[in-house]
């Protein structure tokens, strides 16, 4: 494209140089507006028109009457879908099976990756490559197809429940059970990422902790987990979002067994009331809800990092 | 990965040719003719019916005026009712829409569908009353039924006949077939009572005669905690605790598993489950029979489990054509004819269900033949009406359930709960409930 191409102004004269210039601004803004639109598009399309329709939907439930055959007349009621959700013991109880399982998986996990990876990172471990990729290799698993696979090694008649101290399908043990199956696809992952992170801890530093007498355990605590702590730190926002949207694993889980309620996660929550109960509205105050919640959650855990690195 | 032009053609030509495809495609998908290249009226379908495509095929071969397009959706709560409500209040739904008899009220919630009373009147002496009241909620005709799904007991009828176990005319023989069966083979039940399927739940309640909703005057009255459904649950809470029968869900693997090895010896299913048991278990023909459900007191009753119907869009531009598709799914011998390939058909529409009669094979079961049980098994269906929020109801009796396995909760508090649930729903909705029978 010529606009582009750098203009060379020695011996163009003054009013046509400045003529130019102008043109060569006026272009590049368009070039600028070209190549931002399709990105530009896309957001509006698919991320902001959606959240304002749902922001707008939120506001509005449908009411029947009669037997209700004559159609939904849609009515304005406020913030009336978000005090039913906020109301709803069925919303206060998905929310709390997010927290535990949020309290319980992501110490798990995302301890379980650190220490794989410090170990692939030390020369302890050997086959290096091999370790690494069998570990990799459940994020490579449809997470439908991991839940089915889960199910099915936690039915009755498998081996693994006839082990287990608790049934890992009933009421107790589904928690666990879902946590092992999210611990499992996500643990390998995030282990990627760390190892990745410790790639780049400078090797001088690691040979001056040796020097300084630093054994293998005590460079890894002091000096590597330090210095890759804000790779942690954005590892562990991502999961919490995630958690936050907990659904397939639960939503698979339910055709196995009845400890998995049609509300047991908030996003199954937001499935139940859009498309079995039919209720926009209160799906989408839901679904903003559990936005805002998403947003904080996150803000949070950011400015922890940022202070805890300054 | 990038689109290469073919050789021989110029850059220029491909881009042209490709974006004119691309364009022709945009309109073609937003062209709302009703008819076809060839001049035939375009009727669009969706469907999850195993093998609607063969009966628009067959359709469309003997009826060049009319082209049925069919869409095969996601089938019922996996997606299908979602994206036909999304459809009916986006004003493009298409003509015809596929509903279970369940299904049908909340359908009706929309506002969408095209009343077809006058369209079917002639059609009404044909249809087993069970089919023909599943499309009349409110007393006017929305859809066109295609199958009913009676309920009806499958048995080993060797095992029964090895171990001497008489087969169970009342649910208090039942129980004493199941102790039996339980002695004869500690690791065997009778059956699997399905705590996870609403709609098993439903169908074994439909049997004890107390309707869960009723149409009462301009308002609907809700029961599910009524008599009936109380003494079903109470006897099958009794039997869960007692351990005699299974709770885990029918068709999965599992339950395949336990069938192969002989693990249970009964199915409370309905119609079509006789495809299950030939698909699931081909190898156990010669083994089961089939009989009608145990009665409460020796009560003729059963319930259903099931059954598809089609309604029509009140937005449709070609509705005769819809109907007259309708009228011979629901009503040509051809239907059930192509039916027999491939399933167990069991028609709604009684000359249809002759003709799959004639054209079933039999072999896989001993004793009474299949269509005579079904056949008594659908006269006895008791009078039933469906809720505007009976999916739902499914799901959340089904989440109530979930702890009777584990004697957290007994079916008689899931069937309370449930009520009060559905009650609240409704109300929430605008909808004036009354409570309790009539």
């Amino acid at each position: 494209m010529t606009v582009l191409t750098p203009e060379r102004a020695t011996d163009v004269p003054a009013p046509a140089r400045s003529g130019a210039a102008a043109r060569g601004r006026r272009g590049r803004g368009r070039a600028g507006l070209v190549l931002a639109a399709p990105f530009a598009i896309l957001l509006t399309v698919t991320v902001l028109v959606p959240i304002g329709y749902a922001l707008y939907l939120s506001l509005f439930t449908d009411r029947l009457s009669g037997l209700g055959f004559s159609g939904p007349r849609q009515a304005f009621v406020a913030l009336g879908n978000y005090a039913d959700v906020l109301t709803d013991s069925a919303f206060h109880a998905s929310l709390g099976n997010v927290a535990l399982f949020v309290v319980v998986h992501i110490p798990i996990m995302l301890g379980l990756a650190l220490l794989l990876a410090l170990l692939v990172d030390s020369a302890v471990v050997r086959l290096k490559r091999v370790w690494s990729l069998a570990v990799f290799l459940p994020y490579a698993v449809p997470t439908v197809i991991t839940g089915l696979v889960w199910a099915y090694l936690y039915s009755p008649n498998s081996g693994l429940s006839a082990v287990l101290p608790v049934d890992p399908l009933g009421k107790t043990g589904i928690l666990p059970s879902i946590v092992n199956i999210a611990t499992w696809q996500w643990v390998g992952y995030n282990m990627i990422i760390f190892y990745t992170a410790l790639q780049a801890v400078p090797r001088d530093v690691l040979e001056a902790a040796r020097a300084d007498g630093a054994g293998g355990v005590r460079t890894a605590w002091s000096v590597k987990v330090p210095m890759i702590r804000p790779t942690m730190f954005v590892a562990l926002v991502f999961t919490v979002i995630g958690s936050l949207q907990l659904f397939t694993e639960p939503l698979v889980l339910r055709g196995f067994t009845g400890s998995v309620t049609s509300t047991w996660s908030p996003s199954l929550y937001v499935y139940e009331a859009a498309f079995i109960a039919g209720d926009y509205g209160r799906a989408a105050a839901a679904s903003v809800l559990l936005a805002l919640v998403s947003a904080l959650l996150s803000a949070l855990v950011m400015r922890l990092s940022n202070r805890r690195s300054r | 990965m990038t689109l290469r032009p073919p050789a021989g053609l110029t850059r220029r030509t491909f881009l042209s040719a490709t974006t004119g495809l691309a364009a022709a495609g945009l309109v073609g998908g937003c062209a709302s003719s009703t008819t076809t290249a060839s001049g035939a009226t375009r009727v669009r379908i969706w469907s999850w019916l195993t093998g609607m495509d063969k009966y628009v095929a067959g359709f469309n071969a003997a009826h060049p005026d009319i082209s049925v397009e069919l869409n095969v959706i996601a089938s019922g709560l996996k997606g299908g009712y979602a994206q036909q409500t999304n459809a009916l209040r986006a004003h493009n739904a298409p003509d015809i829409l596929h509903t279970e008899y369940q299904g049908l009220p909340q359908l009706l919630t929309t506002g969408g569908l095209r009343d077809l009373t006058t369209d079917l009147a002639d059609l009404e002496r044909g249809y087993s009353p069970a089919a023909w009241q599943g499309v009349r909620p409110g007393g006017r005709t929305w859809a066109v039924p295609m199958d009913l799904a009676p309920m009806v007991l499958y048995y080993r009828k060797d095992l029964f006949d090895r171990h001497g176990i008489a087969v169970p005319r009342t649910w208090d023989e039942f129980r004493t077939a199941a102790q039996a069966v339980k002695q004869a083979d500690p690791a065997a039940r009778v059956t699997t009572f399905p705590l996870n399927d609403g709609s098993f739940f439903a169908g074994m309640c439909w049997q004890a005669g107390d309707p869960w909703w009723r149409v009462d005057g301009g308002a609907w009255r809700v029961d599910i905690d009524g008599e009936g459904t109380r003494r079903t649950a109470d006897y099958w809470q009794g039997l869960i605790g007692a351990g005699l029968v299974a709770t885990a869900p029918t068709g999965d693997q599992d339950w395949i598993g336990a069938m192969h090895t002989g693990r249970l010896w009964g199915l409370l299913g309905a119609s079509w489950s006789v495809g299950t048991l030939v698909k699931s278990i081909p190898k156990d023909t010669g083994r089961w029979a089939v009989t009608t459900m145990p009665t409460w007191d020796g009560v003729p009753s059963t319930g259903v489990q099931g059954g598809s119907a089609f309604a029509v869009s009140a937005e449709s531009k070609v509705p005769e054509a819809a109907v007259k598709f309708l009228r011979w799914l629901s009503t040509d011998p051809a239907v059930a004819k192509i039916g027999t390939t491939f399933t167990t058909p069991f028609p709604g529409y009684l000359p249809s269900r002759d003709v799959a009669r004639k054209a079933y094979q039999g072999g896989y079961f001993l004793g009474a033949p299949v269509y005579d049980v079904l056949d008594e098994a659908a006269r006895r269906v008791p009078d039933w009406t469906w809720g505007p929020n009976a999916l739902r109801m499914f799901s959340t009796v089904v989440d109530h359930l979930g702890g009777v396995k584990t004697g957290g909760t007994t079916l008689a508090a899931a069937v309370r709960q449930t009520q009060a649930d559905a009650v609240a729903e409704l109300r929430e909705r605008g909808l004036t409930v009354r409570e309790g029978k009539a």
